[in-house]
């Protein structure tokens, strides 16, 4: 499972670092989404999915490998 | 609505505190966007089906403010979602200024951060509910009035910088903002909110501290356009935003947990490993104002067939869109294990709620540690003597009488 973030598009809303912590973060300066692991570890594979589904930005891209 | 031939009239009735009003499905049935009157009495969309609301949540040529305000649709008499809001020319930029500046106040590893302060907080409440229940043995215990009023209240004071000793004064100026038909007092009430804010953010100006208030004025510094009308009245939006929404969600979703004991006690026996998802299904099921979240069209929209024309008013049911049976099964199920859970109830797109993460916080902290207090709580009345707040913006129940 490939992930991959559209840091322009993303709107600081933080929803994926909640939901996924191991996966994303967030820049301090203007909250937008650090990609942590171009994989999400096996214990987050469906939140990071949750992640990509209620992105309000629809910034977050999974591709099945 | 009465009938078939008379254009329905919000907010609509509903069976009891954890129900919604048949009246959306039946509307949604016919078409995902429908006529309505607001309560003000004005024409405006209701948009109740999942799909649209997420379309025009994320669609750009929705927004806050009118091409001409004077004749926009107004939703009620309140002081805020009252019509409206901001400047049609400049709000994309405005908004994209106030994201950025309290973005890293509400960031997820702010709030982390904030985590051992919010369980702190939480155990003070729940002390508080253990006294009472103690000085009084037999009687309910308040929920509301020692929890779910409190806690987030407290919270919220810490990240803004705002005297708790103030509660009093700043939750009789909430109420009064979002009473919908308050008119004159709602106004009046607000110009009083503003006049609190700015004295707070003069004294942040003196002695800065490590909060968001303290964040405005120093963007303020830098920024003149940001002006001090604009400072009060983001300030006490934030104040009022911060604490009746999740102050609902506690409320609520102790509601839902003690409707049901197999519930409850599914829940009690593995908090830990229930509460997120527990979490999302609160966050789905909770039935909020009765009116849903205001845009006004700012050019000709097709949206599933209907033709929305500049400068209409859109109102997004969100409380409608999670329970729309073509995106949940089984929509009135209380599930905590559906997955996954893609609700609209902080909004979505550019325009989500920013106090999204905190709120998740907060419901992730208060549930666990309220079960492990009082593994046996039950409600003290019948769900039926539960009133729901019908004439206020954020919706809610008065009063959650518990005991065990």
């Amino acid at each position: 499972m490939k992930i991959s973030v559209d840091t322009g598009k993303c709107v600081s809303s933080g929803q994926c670092v909640l939901l996924a912590p191991e996966t994303f973060d967030q820049n301090e300066d203007d909250g937008t989404v650090v990609l942590l692991a171009d994989e999400p570890p096996a214990g987050e594979r469906d939140a990071a999915r949750q992640a990509e589904l209620t992105c309000p930005a629809a910034a977050i891209r999974l591709a099945e490998a | 609505m009465t009938t078939t031939e008379e254009t329905p009239r919000l907010p609509f009735a509903r069976a009891d505190a954890l129900a919604i009003a048949p009246d959306y499905e039946a509307l949604r049935r016919q078409a995902p966007v429908s006529r309505v009157l607001t309560p003000a009495g004005d024409p405006a969309w209701l948009v109740t089906s999942f799909e649209e609301a997420k379309e025009i949540f994320r669609d750009k040529r929705f927004g806050r403010s009118h091409p001409a305000p004077e004749q926009a649709s107004r939703i009620s008499h309140a002081a805020i979602q009252d019509g409206p809001s901001g400047d049609f020319d400049t709000e994309e930029q405005e908004h994209k200024r106030m994201r950025r500046m309290l973005a890293p106040a509400f960031s997820a590893p702010r709030m982390r951060a904030l985590g051992d302060r919010i369980e702190e907080l939480t155990t003070r409440c729940l002390d508080d509910m253990r006294a009472a229940h103690d000085a009084h043995p037999g009687e309910p215990v308040n929920l509301t009035e020692l929890l779910a009023f409190p806690l987030p209240v407290l919270v919220i004071c810490e990240l803004l910088g705002v005297p708790f000793d103030d509660r009093e004064h700043f939750r009789n100026l909430s109420e009064r903002i979002a009473v919908m038909d308050g008119g004159a007092d709602a106004q009046a009430a607000m110009t009083e909110f503003k006049d609190y804010m700015t004295g707070l953010a003069d004294a942040k100006r003196a002695n800065p501290q490590a909060d968001v208030i303290s964040d405005m004025v120093a963007v303020q510094a830098d920024d003149p356009t940001f002006t001090d009308d604009d400072l009060a009245r983001m300030g006490a939006g934030l104040l009022f935003a911060g604490h009746e929404t999740t102050s609902t969600r506690i409320a609520m979703g102790v509601l839902f947990l003690l409707t049901d004991t197999a519930r409850r006690d599914r829940f009690a026996a593995d908090p830990e490993g229930e509460v997120n998802q527990t979490v999302e299904e609160i966050l789905r099921m909770t039935a909020t104002s009765g009116t849903g979240l205001l845009r006004y069209a700012h050019e000709d929209v097709e949206v599933a067939g209907t033709r929305i024309m500049r400068g209409d008013a859109v109102l997004i049911s969100s409380d409608a869109a999670n329970r729309d049976a073509a995106a949940f099964a089984d929509p009135d199920e209380f599930d905590p294990g559906r997955t996954p859970n893609v609700h609209l109830a902080f909004g979505t797109g550019a325009h989500v709620c920013i106090g999204a993460n905190l709120a998740r916080t907060e419901l992730r902290t208060v549930f666990p540690a309220l079960f492990r207090a009082f593994p046996q709580m039950r409600l003290a009345v019948g769900l039926d003597d539960i009133a729901v707040r019908v004439n206020r913006v954020a919706g809610g129940v008065d009063r959650v009488p518990v005991t065990w």
